[in-house]
């Protein structure tokens, strides 16, 4: 065909209509030539910097690196230098980046438009929302309330400083409140500090409830210790492990030996293996069981013989599959292993202590560790020293279920009438009947919410001025528990918020307030960096430590790279001798578990932290949301863990929804999840979920999907500590009909052994103990 | 490039008695790698990216029942079936022991995953979301997958040419076990592992603490005969597994019933 | 033997060019119908490309299933032409001759149909171009000849170009014909196409040998077509399901049984939509019939062989499959289905010969056959994928999506479409052959009785 002009047009026309109408939206640079054999690896371009710092994804502020590349952090992990995690990290770690960097992080200070909890907030200048946070602290900062996460050294000082100089006072929150833990401690150790743990000495570990692989006290710092535990460089044997707790949880699952106990009885449990050892004689040479026992030695402690306790304990049947042993003889064995197998420990904590009995519970359980020799001893319990520099606090101040009920009546009585909220969500923490979210939406109470993101507590708040990211701003912790020597770390901004965002400093702004009302003689600080700045130099006129410097600026510099200080030789205080007659007196506090909730309940209810939602304050991250649970692989979902027969019992099948019920009226909804390893008595059901705000990612699945399990909690307290006993509630499971499918990783068919051959095939196991145990 | 390398053979060996099932190696591969987010929908579609992945089995019942905790990821088979079904060379193995893959390479025909015993390779069925401002987050030195493209465990080749680029391009040092952990040249989820349960190394590097165990393994390919715990998955179909694992030591198995130890 | 009564040129002529010459009312609503399903299969294709195949039911470990499934199956679908051609060709069938031509032609849309198959299945089609032809000399990137989906599409273009040349050849005379019957611009087209026949000894000489030649080199491609289709699955070492060293007769003589029996519907549908009553005869259909007893129940031998040494190892996971295949719903209730479909219920209807010579009989036997055989690819892809291995962690079902649904339904819409069209242009039942099968029809004396029989003096 010879090209005129006419056809030309024609076959433009033609062509450009087709391309236009059958254009495809192929992905970005699709219809370019790309290298089809170059690695697009072989191309790492650019320089990047690690930045040390503190990470604040959980409460153990673990030393940690940051990636930063072009001025965006890239990625985060462990610091290697820094004592407590020495290097490693958890699940949580990573998605500080997420929070970063999170589309619903709030941009800017604003002050609320609409009636209180109705979430109508408009965006106001910095001075602006300043003048309203001074002229709140003047007209009615006197009995003002401080709630932040639970802090320790100098933003612990600071805010705790504040609250003091407007006659307020401040409280750490907690869901799951350690002051049960902490008394129990006090009372067994005499420690203010809590004390650490030498997993990676000890040759035989008991746990009662405490979920340390997972959640509680420092996981991260657990986990190294335990993974040495088990083969550690040097070893000359494997580490056993025996987990006592109700519920089958991630420790349980990789404990040697798991004893599903009857919950609130792991006192009892405690008594009786210690009244084996003292019975048999089988306590650590230079033990002073006459001390401990008041001088009547096993006697003082005859209503735990194993007898008596192992009936009442409910060690079911079939786990004795030992021929001719019953529950007695096996904790007596139980025992005998305990004290024989030193260096043993053991901890306790979690639902052990979230019981009436919790404190006994508790302090039954670490007194052991005097009969076997391991307090303060490698191996054993550890002590912490306090703060290297006065007035640090070293130890976090937590707030039991007794100080926020105080809290919610202070503000209904119109005593404290100014909140100021850091960081932490009792609204949503709580359980109902405290009556929390009804205080906080009382019109005389003005709440001020330094919150990042929406969060409950935030949502009822009259005034928001968003704090920096951990990773924009400075800061420095004490951990607790420590390695046992003197450590401080060191929190540094690792970048520059984005344009989009317009933070202002906690801490900045507390010092800046107290400035202005003129209530500064304690916090002369301009900034958190000067304070930080401050302790450095004297960190540095101590001259000793991690640290060799010859000047100031250099001490302070390398202090920034390190991300901490510390000092290996500054070890804790030597335990003095267990208090007198500890064993007896524990044994004279002894007290059976009272239930709450259903009466006809036929299970009972144990709540657990979420492996990386912890209580929620994880939320909001879209990484920690499709982490899979470890146990059940499920994602994005509050479920209610049933034993697989007990489901089949009640025609129900996996994702079938049943109505939760504590009390008459008092329920949550949430689908079913078969799980072969829990006790027929008990279900499980996860913190986390059940946001009411906070965004898509925290709050944009309603229930049954997502349900927040503190809703079936009541107003019950742990004896003494006067700590929220959420693990004491029975419950009744009502079939609704509905079914929905379990986001879960795992597939669709049971992930057991098939067929002839077991999943053996790919999960292999050497049988063996102890000595053999330590194969290489 | 590859001409002027130091010689690699990287390994990576997996302690079955140390894991916990704690997730970190998971997440920290998410954040490393550029890997789509897992949405909910992901998980109800049943096509969830985890390129490291902690499967649970269970053994026995209540109350004498067991979890299990098997991390999976790609086990760089020297011997590779994903590597010589794929039509265009998108999968290769390269001179230090990675099963490579070229993104650009993928025209998406998902042969290979249906050829991988091992099910670690992820094929990116949508293309990727992030909200504009998660962006900032993404690693430059790793590609984006579009829609249409396979993905899988890299053994953080960006890390490791970092550290060749590092170490022994400019330092003229050698990238060994301790450059690796010590300077962060080594795989994210070893790094995350906090009870060590991942090992990473040069199995050239004498001094590497995976040597030992392949030259047991490679040494003895008969299971039984190995002085160590060390196995390897589905051992029998010959592929080769650049990867170990160390079996669990069970103290109190529940096969031949209970004995207190 | 021949049945029904002699027919001169002229009828032939008239009889089968008559859907050419003049065309039927009902050609034009049938165009659109079928070209509605083809234009929905072409949407959804778009659609999918832009969204990514997550649009699909796909997902981890089920990578593939129904456009794999429905690949297969015309595969399968395009082996009938050959066979019948080329085999009954070379073996002096006389009953073949008003068959071949619909075959041999579905044989080619059949196969080009399948081609799209795995195309839109890839992850980004618009890439398969280096995989399909490797241009990328410069930076010496080649296709990896390992690689099965390497061998795939060379066969199946070498059986392409050799079946489109096969029914060439056959069309010469008759488009020499029709351009003898034709005016204006069609007859313009004719006489190109026509090549310049006369129809001289020569031509012919040519054309028969040209013939001859072609259906014995065509059989070679034809069998190793549909056993490297089958090495796509057989090469695969992990899928226990498909790793089976029997796959290629298997799927080879699958793929006649499917094909003939489809072969046979489309030469009633033919019979009936233009009244060709006395070319397709009953007895070629009953002819046709017997073969497929003899092919069904190869095949079945297979099936049951296939069964037999995978579950002979009894490996757990080969077990597992096999349990999910038997056991699990739907697949069992798929699995019976398949069974009775695909070899009891034809077979049973194959067998009384009156049975053999009912056109609706036979129509539904021929379906239910194809029906069968697709579920029989779907039976061996998914469950295979979905438990493999014995990671039981990681296994999953699977479900198709709309999107699937519609793009397998369009490929049947447009394998219609081209044979509808097709005979628009072309005659369906080749006029020379049929010419030569009269032309050496004589009558006979046996003892007392004459009969009609076909002799050939060569
Ligand atoms: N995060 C980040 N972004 C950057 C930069 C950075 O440092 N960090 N650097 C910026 C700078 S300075 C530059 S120059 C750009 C570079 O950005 P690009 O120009 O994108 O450079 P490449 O990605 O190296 O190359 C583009 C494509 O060309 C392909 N290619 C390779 N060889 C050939 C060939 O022979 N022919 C054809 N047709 N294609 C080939 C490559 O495989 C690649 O897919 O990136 C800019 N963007
Ligand atoms: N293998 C491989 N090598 C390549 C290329 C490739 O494609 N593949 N691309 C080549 C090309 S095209 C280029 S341009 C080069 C780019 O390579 P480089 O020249 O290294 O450029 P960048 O990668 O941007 O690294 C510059 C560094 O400077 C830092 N920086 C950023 N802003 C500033 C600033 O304001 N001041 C100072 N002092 N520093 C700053 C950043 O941290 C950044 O890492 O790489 C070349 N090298
Ligand atoms: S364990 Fe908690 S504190 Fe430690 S690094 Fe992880 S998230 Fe941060
Ligand atoms: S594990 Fe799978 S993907 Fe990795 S190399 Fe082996 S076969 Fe390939
Ligand atoms: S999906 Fe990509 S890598 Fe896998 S075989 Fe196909 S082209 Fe190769
Ligand atoms: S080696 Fe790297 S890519 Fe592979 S799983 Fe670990 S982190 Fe992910
Ligand atoms: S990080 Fe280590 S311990 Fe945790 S799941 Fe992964 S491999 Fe196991
Ligand atoms: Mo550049």
């Amino acid at each position: 065909m010879n090209l005129t002009r006419r056809n030309f047009l024609t076959w433009a026309g033609i062509s450009a209509v087709g391309a236009v109408s059958c254009k495809i939206p192929f992905p970005e640079g699709e219809l370019q030539i790309q290298s089809p054999v170059r690695l697009p690896e072989d191309l790492v371009k650019g320089q990047d910097n690690w930045y040390a710092t503190l990470c604040r994804q959980c409460p153990a502020a673990e030393g940690v690196l940051v990636r930063v590349m072009e001025g965006r952090a890239k990625k985060v992990q462990g610091n290697p230098n820094y004592p407590v995690n020495l290097g490693k990290q958890s699940a949580r770690c990573d998605a500080g980046l997420q929070a970063l960097y999170h589309p619903h992080r709030l941009a800017g200070p604003m002050s609320r438009s609409g009636p209180k909890g109705a979430g109508q907030y408009q965006p106001v200048a910095w001075d602006q929302a300043l003048n309203t946070l001074g002229s709140q602290l003047s007209d009615r900062g006197q009995g003002l309330v401080l709630i932040t996460e639970p802090l320790r050294a100098h933003l612990g000082l600071i805010v705790s400083r504040f609250a003091t100089a407007f006659g307020g006072r401040h409280l750490g929150f907690q869901t799951l409140d350690d002051t049960t833990y902490r008394g129990a401690a006090k009372s067994v150790f005499g420690q203010d500090v809590l004390p650490g743990f030498d997993i990676a000495h000890a040759n035989y570990l008991i746990s009662f409830g405490a979920d340390f692989l997972s959640t509680w006290g420092s996981p991260t710092h657990f986990s190294r210790a335990y993974g040495e535990f088990r083969h550690g460089a040097g070893r000359t044997r494997r580490g056993t492990h025996v987990h006592v707790e109700p519920r089958f949880s991630m420790t349980a699952a990789n404990a040697d030996r798991w004893l599903p106990i009857a919950p609130g009885w792991e006192g009892h449990l405690a008594l009786s293996l210690a009244y084996v050892i003292i019975a048999e004689g089988l306590q650590a040479p230079g033990v002073d069981v006459a001390g401990l026992t008041g001088g009547r030695g096993a006697a003082s402690l005859e209503a735990f013989r194993p007898e008596t306790v192992a009936p009442r304990i409910g060690l079911p049947e079939g786990l004795l599959v030992l021929p001719g042993k019953d529950a007695a003889e096996f904790i007596r064995q139980l025992a005998r292993d305990f004290a024989a197998n030193r260096p043993s420990l053991a901890i306790g904590g979690d639902s052990a202590g979230a019981h009436s009995n919790g404190q006994f519970n508790l302090e039954a359980i670490y007194a052991l560790n005097y009969l076997v020799g391991s307090v303060g001893a490698p191996g054993g319990v550890v002590f912490n020293p306090a703060s290297p520099l006065p007035d640090l606090p070293a130890a976090a101040k937590v707030g039991s279920l007794a100080d926020w009920a105080g809290v919610a009546e202070d503000i209904r009585g119109g005593r404290s009438k100014l909140l100021l909220v850091h960081q932490a969500d009792p609204v949503h923490g709580l359980p109902p009947s405290v009556g929390f979210r009804e205080a906080l939406g009382r019109e005389d109470l003005f709440t001020v919410s330094f919150s990042s993101f929406m969060d409950e507590t935030t949502a009822l708040a009259d005034l928001i001025l968003p704090d920096r990211v951990y990773l924009e701003d400075w800061g420095s912790d004490i951990p607790e528990p420590g390695p046992g020597y003197y450590t401080l770390g060191f929190q540094q901004p690792v970048v520059n918020p984005l344009s989009d965002y317009d933070p202002r400093s906690f801490a900045d702004l507390l010092l800046a307030a107290a400035q202005e009302q003129g209530k500064s003689a304690n916090l002369p600080w301009p900034r958190l960096r000067d304070f930080l700045r401050e302790s450095s130099d004297a960190l540095f006129a101590l001259n000793r430590g991690s640290i060799q410097a010859a000047s100031a600026d250099e001490f302070w510099t390398t202090l920034l790279r390190q991300g901490g200080w510390w000092d290996e030789k500054g070890t804790g205080p030597r335990p003095g001798a267990a208090p007198r007659d500890l064993l007896a007196g524990i044994a004279a506090r002894a007290a059976a578990p009272s239930y709450f909730g259903a009466a006809d309940g036929e299970f009972f209810l144990l709540p657990f932290a979420h492996n990386t939602l912890l209580d929620g304050q994880n939320a909001h991250l879209p990484w920690l949301q499709g982490a899979p649970d470890p146990i059940t692989t499920i994602t994005w979902q509050t479920w209610v863990e049933v034993n697989d027969h007990k489901v089949k019992e009640l025609g129900l099948r996996e994702g079938d929804v049943v109505r939760v019920e504590s009390a008459a009226g008092v329920s949550i909804l949430a689908p079913v999840y078969p799980n072969p390893a829990l006790p027929p008595n008990v279900v499980g059901i996860p913190l986390g979920q059940g946001r009411r705000s906070g965004g898509e990612y925290a709050a944009g699945r309603a229930a049954p999907e997502s349900a927040n399990v503190l809703d079936l909690l009541e107003d019950r307290r742990v004896a003494v500590s006067g700590a929220l006993a959420w693990a004491g509630a029975r419950v009744r499971l009502t079939p609704t009909g509905q079914s929905i499918r379990i986001s879960k990783f795992e597939g669709t068919s049971p992930a057991r052994e098939i067929g002839l051959s077991p999943s053996e095939d790919i999960f292999k196991t050497v049988s063996s103990n102890g000595a053999a145990g330590g194969a290489r | 490039m590859a001409t002027e390398r130091i010689d690699h053979k990287w390994g990576m060996v997996i302690d079955l008695d140390r894991c916990t099932g704690c997730q970190a190696c998971v997440v920290a591969c998410q954040a490393e790698n550029n890997v789509p987010m897992n949405t909910q929908d992901r998980f109800l579609q049943r096509r969830a990216y985890e390129w490291i992945r902690i499967e649970r089995y269970w053994e026995g019942e209540f109350p004498n029942v067991k979890a299990r905790f098997l991390p999976v990821l790609c086990q760089h088979c020297e011997n590779a079936p994903c590597e010589p079904v794929c039509p265009v060379y998108a999968t290769y193995h390269n001179e230090q022991g990675l099963n490579v893959q070229v993104y650009n390479r993928c025209v998406g025909t998902r042969y290979c995953i249906n050829n991988c015993p091992y099910q670690v390779r992820f094929f990116n069925w949508w293309e990727p979301q992030w909200p504009a401002t998660l962006r900032n987050q993404l690693n430059p030195d790793v590609t984006v997958r579009s829609r249409g493209i396979m993905e899988k465990c890299t053994f953080c080749i960006q890390r490791l040419r970092r550290g060749e680029l590092t170490v022994e391009r400019r330092e003229g040092g050698r990238l060994d076990a301790q450059a690796l952990r010590d300077r962060n040249f080594g795989p994210a989820c070893v790094a995350a592992c906090p009870t060590g349960a991942l090992i990473f190394g040069d199995q050239l590097d004498p001094n590497s603490a995976i040597s030992p165990y392949f030259a047991d393994a490679n040494e003895h390919p008969h299971e039984e005969d190995r002085t160590t715990r060390a196995y390897r998955l589905l051992e029998e179909m010959n592929t080769k597994p650049n990867v170990l694992y160390l079996k669990k030591v069970d103290q109190y198995p529940l096969k031949q019933g209970e004995q207190h130890g | 033997m021949q049945e029904g009564r002699a027919l001169t040129p002229t009828e032939i002529n008239r009889d089968l060019l008559r859907p050419i010459l003049e065309q039927p009312k009902w050609f034009w609503p049938a165009v659109a119908v079928l070209a509605l399903v083809v234009l929905a299969g072409v949407t959804v294709s778009g659609y999918m490309i832009n969204r990514g195949l997550g649009v699909t039911g796909l997902n981890r470990p089920v990578a593939w299933a129904f456009m794999i499934t429905n690949f297969v199956f015309w595969i399968g679908i395009s082996h009938a032409g050959v066979m019948l051609s080329a085999i009954l060709r070379l073996a002096k069938a006389e009953w073949r001759r008003p068959a071949t031509r619909a075959a041999e032609v579905l044989t080619i849309f059949a196969l080009s149909t399948a081609l799209t198959m795995p195309i839109m299945h890839t992850g980004r089609p618009w890439r398969a171009i280096y995989w399909l032809f490797p241009y990328d000399f410069a930076r010496g990137v080649w296709p990896s000849v390992r690689s099965p989906l390497v061998w795939d599409p060379s066969a199946i273009m070498t059986y392409l170009t050799s079946s489109t040349l096969f029914v060439l050849i056959a069309l010469v005379p008759d488009i020499a014909v029709l351009r003898d019957h034709t005016t204006g611009v069609a007859h313009r087209i004719y006489s190109l196409l026509s090549l310049g026949w006369q129809g001289n000894a020569r031509q012919w000489k040519f054309q028969v040998v040209a013939g001859v030649l072609l259906s014995a080199l065509i059989l070679p491609v034809f069998v190793s077509v549909h056993s490297i289709v089958s090495w796509d699955f057989g090469m695969s070492v992990t899928v226990k399901a498909w790793h089976s060293t029997t796959f290629a007769p298997y799927f080879v003589i699958g793929a006649v049984h499917s094909g003939v029996s489809a072969v046979v519907f489309v030469m009633i549908i033919l019979r009936q939509i233009y009244g060709w009553q006395d070319y397709i005869r009953k007895e070629h259909i009953d002819a046709l019939g017997r073969l497929l007893i003899v092919v069904a129940t190869a095949w079945f031998y297979f099936l049951c062989m296939e069964i037999i040494f995978g579950m002979y190892g009894r490996e757990a996971d080969e077990v597992a499959m096999r349990e999910m295949q038997f056991l699990q719903y739907p697949w069992n209730v798929l699995m019976i289905i398949f069974a009775g479909i695909t070899y009891f219920l034809p077979v049973t209807l194959w067998l009384p010969r009156s049975f053999r010579r009912n056109l609706w009989i036979m129509s539904l036997a021929c379906i239910s056959v194809n029906v069968g055989m697709w579920l029989e690819r779907y039976l061996i892809i998914v469950p295979g994928l979905a438990r493999k291995q014995v990671f039981t962690f990681t296994w999953q079902t699977y479900m198709p999506s709309w999107v699937e649904f519609t793009l397998v339904i369009s490929t049947f819409g447009l394998v219609s479409l081209l044979l509808l069209l097709f005979s628009r242009v072309f005659p369906l039942i080749p006029l020379y052959d049929i010419k030569e099968g009269e032309f050496l029809r004589t009558s006979v004396q046996v003892g007392r009785r004459t009969v009609p029989a076909t002799f050939r003096e060569d």
